[in-house]
C-alpha cells in the first residue's frame, strides 16, 4: 500500500471545497515570463495543498501547454507530455472527437476563451472563499499583482452556487448535481467499493486501475540543477508526480429551451401543459429526479427519502432501461455495470473504473427561477444573461478518461446498442456526416417511446486542457531560467 | 446464402511516382462513394474497400530497401469473379489511373478488360487470416434490414401518435400484429415476409467437413508437436525475455508518435478504419509460430467466431468484442512484414481500450511476433496489458488509409445484428415473453 503525498498534491484533487461557497477562476496570459516566475515562487506558498481542508480560502493553479512553454520549460520536457495535452482541446481533429464540430454551436471559433480567436490561455487560477465578500477581497488582492508580475487577465469566470432547500447542490435545469463522485483510494472514504478508484486514475505517480503508472512528464537532470523534482524513470526527474490534468469546459445551458421543449412535447391534444408528464420526461432524460434520486431507485415518481442516491447499479434491476433509459444522461456518463465485458459483474465495473472523472466544476449565472420550478421558468419573461456550468474534471489520462467519456459515451449515437441519439441533456446535435442524432428513446412496454427533434440544450463557450502540477513541480516551474 | 470473401492486391509503386499516386487516391477519397475513377457505390457487393500506400522502408535485418507498394483490399460478398469483372468494366480507366503508377501495369495500348483482370489477379495476395463479423450477411441484406427497421420505427411513431392515450395499455401481441400488418401492406418490404436465406445443405456439409478435418489436423499435429512442446516453450520464454521491447526505451511514449496525420482520416462516422504494418521479429521461430497462429485464427474466425463476436469463450470466461466488421491479416514481403487492416466501430481510443480490456490475450497471440510489441509472457500474458505502451506501439505502426469506402457507415455491428434479429423474429411464432423481447429490439 502506498502513501499519498498529500502535502505535494493540490487541494482541488482532495477536496471539492464544499464549505467554500464562493469561487472564481482567472484565465491569465503571460507577458513577461521572468516576472511571472518570480511571482509564482511567492504564490506557491499560498497554493492550497491536499493536506487539510481549508476553512477560509483556497487557491489552486494550473497551466496549459502554451503556458508551460511560455515559462521556459525546455522542449525535451514539453515533448514528454501526452499528445492530447500538447495539441490542446481545440486541435481540429480533436474537436470532431469532442463534438465541437466546425460550423456548429460548439465550434471553438466562437468560444469566449480558449479558442483560436481569443488570447492564448497560459495560467488558470482557481480561487475559493467562504463567501462573496471574502472572495472579492481575495481576488482583488491577487488581481492587483497581475500587471506588475507580467500577467494579463484574459477573463475572470464567476461562479454562483445553486442550492435547494436541503442545502443540496443543483444545476440550472433544476436537478441535484454532484451525487456520484469517485473516491480516491488512500484519500477518501467510499461508501461502496464500486466507487473506490485507484489514486493513479487521478494523480500521477501512483498505480492506476490497470495497476500501472500513467506516463508522467519528465525533465532531464541537467534542467533541474537544484534537484527540486523527485527522481523519475530512466534517470530523469519527475515533473508529473502528484500532479494531474484538469479539463475545463464552459458549458452554457439553455434552461428555457430545455423546459420549453419538454412542455411542448408532453402537451395534451388540447394544447394544455401536463406538468407531471413534463417532469417525468425530464427525469427520463437525466436519469434522476430533481431531488437526485435515481430512476432505478424510484422509477415512477420522485422520492427524496432514498438514503443513498448513489447506491445502485443497472444490470440486474434494469438491463433494458425500462426505469432509467439506456441513453439517459447519467447512464451514459457513468454506465456502472451496464457495459461489457459481462454486464452486471465485477468485470464490467472494473472497466468502468478506468473511465471515471473527478468533477470539480461549479455553476455560474443567475437561475431563472430560484425554486427551479418549470412553470416559473416557462413564464419568466425573457430571461437575461447566460447560465451554465464551469465544468472542471480531473484525470490522469485525458484520452482514456475525459475524451473517452465525451466521445464514446456522451456523444456516441451507437452507445450501448442505440442508433441515432446523443446525450439528451448535453449531447451535440450536429455531428457532421454521422447523420441525425436528435432522438431520445425511452424503453417501455409494450413498445419504446421515442422523442424526436431534440434541440441542443448545452453549448460549449470555452475550454482548455491544463496541467495541475504538484507543489514541488510548481516550485520547479517558478525556478526555470 | 452468400458467404464473404476478401481480395487484396499489392503492387510495387514505380520509383518517384508515390506522390502522383497519392494525388490520384486523394481525388478518389474526396468523393469516395460516387467519384469518376472508382465509384464504389456501383459495386453492390462491396462491404468495405481501401487503398493503402505502404511507404518504402529499410529492412533492418537485411539492410535492404523494401520499395513502396500499393495495397488495394476489398471485403465483398461472393462470388469474387463477379466483383472483379464489374471492377474492370465499370472502373477500368480508374484502375488505369491508379495502377499505371505501379510496376508492370499494362501500357495504354494493351489495357483491356482481360489485361486489367490478369494484372489484378497476378498481384493478388492471400489473407492468412480473415475475420467476418457474421458470415452470410450480405450488403443487400444489411441495407434491407436497416430499411425495414427504419420503416417499422416510423410506423411505430405514427401508431403511437394515433393511439396516444392508450399506447401503454396496448398489449404486446396487438402491437406486433399491427407491425406485421404494416409490413405485409408495404410493397417495398415484400422481401421481409420471408426469413433471410439460410446456408444451403451443401454449404453446411462442406463447412462441417472443413471444421472436422481441421480439428483432426490440429489434433494430429498437436500430438506430433507434444513431445517438442517443452523445447518450444523454453525457446519461447527465452525469446520473450531476451527480445528487445519498447518498455526499455525511454523515448517510447504515446506523445512521440504524431497522431495528426492519422487523426485527419478518423472519426467522421461511427465506423472507422485501421491499417497497420510492421516487421516480424527475425528468425524462423517467430515466423513459424506466427504462421501457425494466423492459421488457427483463420480457422476459429471461420468456424467459431463467425456470428457477431470475436473472442468470446464461455468455458474460459473470456468476453470478446462485438465492434469489428471485417479484419485481414496478410503476411507480405516474403515473410518479413505483416499488414493488418480492420473496419471497426467507435474511435481508436475506444477500439484500443476494448481490446486491452477484453481480448489482450488475443492481441498478444496475433501480434506479439511483431517488432516493438510490448513484452509478453507465455505468449498470452503481459503484452497489450501494458496499456499505454501498447497504445504507443499501435500508433507507431499505424499508417494512413488513403482511400476508405464503408458501404453502410451509419450502422454499427450491433445495429446490424439487432436489425437482423428484428427481421428474423418478424413472422416467427412467438410466445408472450418472446414477443415482448422482440418488441424491445425496436
Amino acid at each position: 500500500m502506498y502513501q499519498l503525498e498529500r502535502q505535494d498534491i493540490q487541494g482541488i484533487i482532495s477536496f471539492g471545497y464544499g464549505n467554500l461557497d464562493a469561487a472564481a477562476y482567472a484565465l491569465l496570459h503571460i507577458q513577461n515570463a521572468s516576472l511571472t516566475k518570480h511571482w509564482l515562487s511567492n504564490l506557491v506558498d499560498q497554493v492550497q495543498t491536499g493536506q487539510e481542508r481549508p476553512s477560509e480560502r483556497g487557491l489552486n493553479i494550473a497551466f496549459t501547454y502554451e503556458g508551460l512553454a511560455a515559462l521556459g520549460l525546455p522542449e525535451s520536457a514539453l515533448t514528454t507530455f501526452p499528445t492530447e495535452f500538447q495539441e490542446g482541446m481545440t486541435e481540429p481533429n480533436r474537436s470532431r472527437v469532442l463534438g465541437d464540430h466546425q460550423g456548429s454551436e460548439n465550434d471553438p471559433q466562437t468560444w469566449l476563451w480558449g479558442g483560436p480567436n481569443s488570447q492564448t490561455v497560459h495560467i488558470l487560477l482557481l480561487l475559493f472563499a467562504k463567501n462573496d465578500a471574502q472572495l472579492d477581497e481575495f481576488y482583488s488582492a491577487l488581481e492587483s499583482q497581475f500587471a506588475t508580475n507580467g500577467v494579463e487577465l484574459i477573463r475572470k469566470l464567476e461562479t454562483k452556487i445553486l442550492k435547494d432547500d436541503d442545502e443540496g447542490l443543483r444545476e440550472h435545469f433544476g436537478f441535484r448535481d454532484a451525487i456520484s463522485q469517485p473516491s480516491i483510494e488512500g484519500l477518501h472514504r467510499a461508501k461502496s467499493p464500486n466507487h473506490l478508484i485507484k489514486a493513479g486514475e487521478f494523480i500521477l505517480g501512483y498505480p492506476n486501475e490497470y495497476n500501472l503508472l500513467t506516463e508522467s512528464p519528465r525533465v532531464q537532470p541537467d534542467f533541474d540543477p537544484q534537484n527540486l523534482l523527485p527522481p523519475g524513470e530512466f534517470g530523469s526527474h519527475d515533473l508529473g508526480r502528484n500532479g494531474s490534468y484538469l479539463v475545463f469546459r464552459q458549458l452554457s445551458q439553455n434552461v428555457e429551451a430545455f423546459w420549453r421543449f419538454l412542455d411542448t412535447t408532453t402537451r395534451n391534444t388540447d394544447g394544455s401543459s401536463q406538468p407531471q408528464a413534463r417532469l417525468k420526461l425530464a427525469a427520463k432524460m437525466v436519469g434522476r429526479w430533481p431531488s437526485g434520486t435515481s430512476l432505478v431507485q424510484s422509477p415512477e415518481q420522485d422520492d427524496p427519502t432514498v438514503p443513498d442516491q448513489n447506491d445502485f447499479v443497472y444490470h440486474h434491476s434494469d438491463a433494458q432501461g425500462l426505469r432509467c433509459p439506456v441513453g439517459a444522461h447519467i447512464r451514459r456518463t457513468n454506465p456502472r455495470d451496464s457495459l461489457g465485458p459481462a454486464p452486471g459483474t465485477e468485470r464490467s465495473i472494473a472497466v468502468n473504473k478506468t473511465h471515471r472523472l473527478l468533477r470539480r466544476g461549479r455553476t455560474y449565472g443567475e437561475p431563472i427561477s430560484a425554486s427551479f420550478d418549470p412553470d416559473a421558468i416557462l413564464n419568466s419573461p425573457n430571461p437575461e444573461g447566460e447560465r451554465g456550468i464551469h465544468f472542471i474534471c480531473i484525470n490522469a489520462n485525458i484520452s482514456r478518461q475525459f475524451e473517452f467519456v465525451q466521445h464514446t459515451w456522451i456523444n456516441n449515437p451507437k452507445f450501448n446498442g442505440l442508433y441515432q441519439e446523443t446525450d439528451p441533456l448535453m449531447g451535440d446535435r450536429q455531428p457532421g456526416e454521422l447523420g441525425k442524432t436528435d432522438r431520445f428513446t425511452e424503453p417501455a412496454t409494450p413498445i419504446r417511446h421515442c422523442v424526436k427533434e431534440l434541440p441542443q440544450f448545452v453549448t460549449v463557450r470555452g475550454g482548455a486542457y491544463f496541467f495541475l502540477p504538484g507543489i514541488k513541480a510548481i516550485r520547479y516551474l517558478a525556478s526555470l531560467s | 446464402m452468400t458467404h464473404q470473401e476478401t481480395f487484396t492486391v499489392i503492387a510495387p509503386i514505380k520509383l518517384d511516382q508515390v506522390d502522383d499516386l497519392r494525388a490520384v487516391l486523394e481525388t478518389i477519397q474526396r468523393n469516395v462513394r460516387h467519384n469518376d475513377l472508382i465509384p464504389f457505390t456501383r459495386f453492390p457487393q462491396v462491404h468495405f474497400a481501401r487503398f493503402v500506400i505502404l511507404e518504402a522502408v529499410i529492412d533492418p535485418l537485411r539492410n535492404t530497401t523494401i520499395p513502396a507498394s500499393l495495397a488495394f483490399s476489398s471485403c465483398i460478398d461472393a462470388p469474387l469473379k463477379d466483383y472483379l469483372q464489374s471492377l474492370v468494366k465499370i472502373a477500368g480507366s480508374g484502375l488505369d489511373q491508379v495502377f499505371s503508377h505501379c510496376e508492370s501495369y499494362p501500357p495504354p495500348p494493351q489495357r483491356t478488360v482481360s489485361s486489367r483482370l490478369a494484372y489484378l489477379r497476378k498481384h493478388s495476395v492471400k489473407s492468412q487470416a480473415f475475420y467476418v463479423n457474421t458470415i452470410g450477411r450480405t450488403v443487400q441484406q444489411i441495407r434491407q434490414e436497416a430499411d425495414l427497421r427504419d420503416k417499422i420505427e416510423h410506423f411505430l411513431d405514427q401508431y403511437q401518435q394515433d393511439h396516444n392515450q392508450t399506447h401503454n395499455s396496448a398489449d404486446a401481441t396487438a402491437v406486433r400484429r399491427a407491425i406485421q400488418e404494416f409490413v405485409r401492406r408495404e410493397p417495398a418490404l415484400s422481401w421481409a415476409l420471408r426469413p433471410a436465406p439460410s446456408p444451403s445443405l451443401l454449404w453446411r456439409i462442406r463447412e462441417k467437413l472443413h471444421f472436422l478435418g481441421g480439428l483432426v489436423v490440429i489434433l494430429l499435429l498437436g500430438l506430433v508437436f507434444l513431445p517438442f512442446a517443452p523445447i518450444f516453450v523454453a525457446i519461447l520464454r527465452w525469446k520473450e525475455e531476451t527480445d528487445p521491447h519498447p518498455q526499455q526505451n525511454p523515448n517510447f511514449r504515446l506523445s512521440q508518435f504524431h497522431r495528426l496525420h492519422l487523426a485527419q482520416d478518423e472519426d467522421f462516422f461511427s465506423q472507422n478504419q485501421f491499417s497497420v504494418v510492421g516487421f516480424i521479429k527475425p528468425g524462423w521461430f517467430r515466423y513459424g509460430t506466427l504462421r501457425v497462429i494466423l492459421w488457427l485464427i483463420n480457422f476459429a474466425a471461420r468456424h467459431i467466431f463467425n456470428n457477431g463476436d470475436l473472442g468470446t469463450v464461455p468455458l474460459l470466461k473470456l468476453s470478446g468484442v462485438d465492434t469489428i466488421h471485417f479484419a485481414n491479416w496478410i503476411v507480405i514481403d516474403r515473410g518479413r512484414r505483416e499488414l493488418f487492416i480492420s473496419n471497426y466501430d467507435g474511435s481508436l481510443e475506444d477500439y484500443m481500450n476494448d481490446f486491452i480490456n477484453k481480448v489482450a490475450w488475443g492481441l498478444n497471440l496475433a501480434f506479439s511476433h511483431g517488432v516493438d510489441y510490448p513484452k509478453t509472457r507465455w505468449l498470452v500474458k503481459g503484452g497489450a496489458r501494458d496499456e499505454q505502451i501498447y497504445k504507443a506501439v499501435l500508433r507507431k505502426y499505424q499508417i494512413r488509409t488513403q482511400v476508405w469506402y464503408p458501404a453502410y457507415p451509419d450502422l454499427s455491428a450491433i445495429n446490424i445484428s439487432n436489425n437482423a434479429q428484428i427481421r428474423a423474429g418478424l413472422f416467427q411464432p412467438l410466445d408472450t415473453t418472446a414477443t415482448q423481447a422482440w418488441l424491445s429490439r425496436l
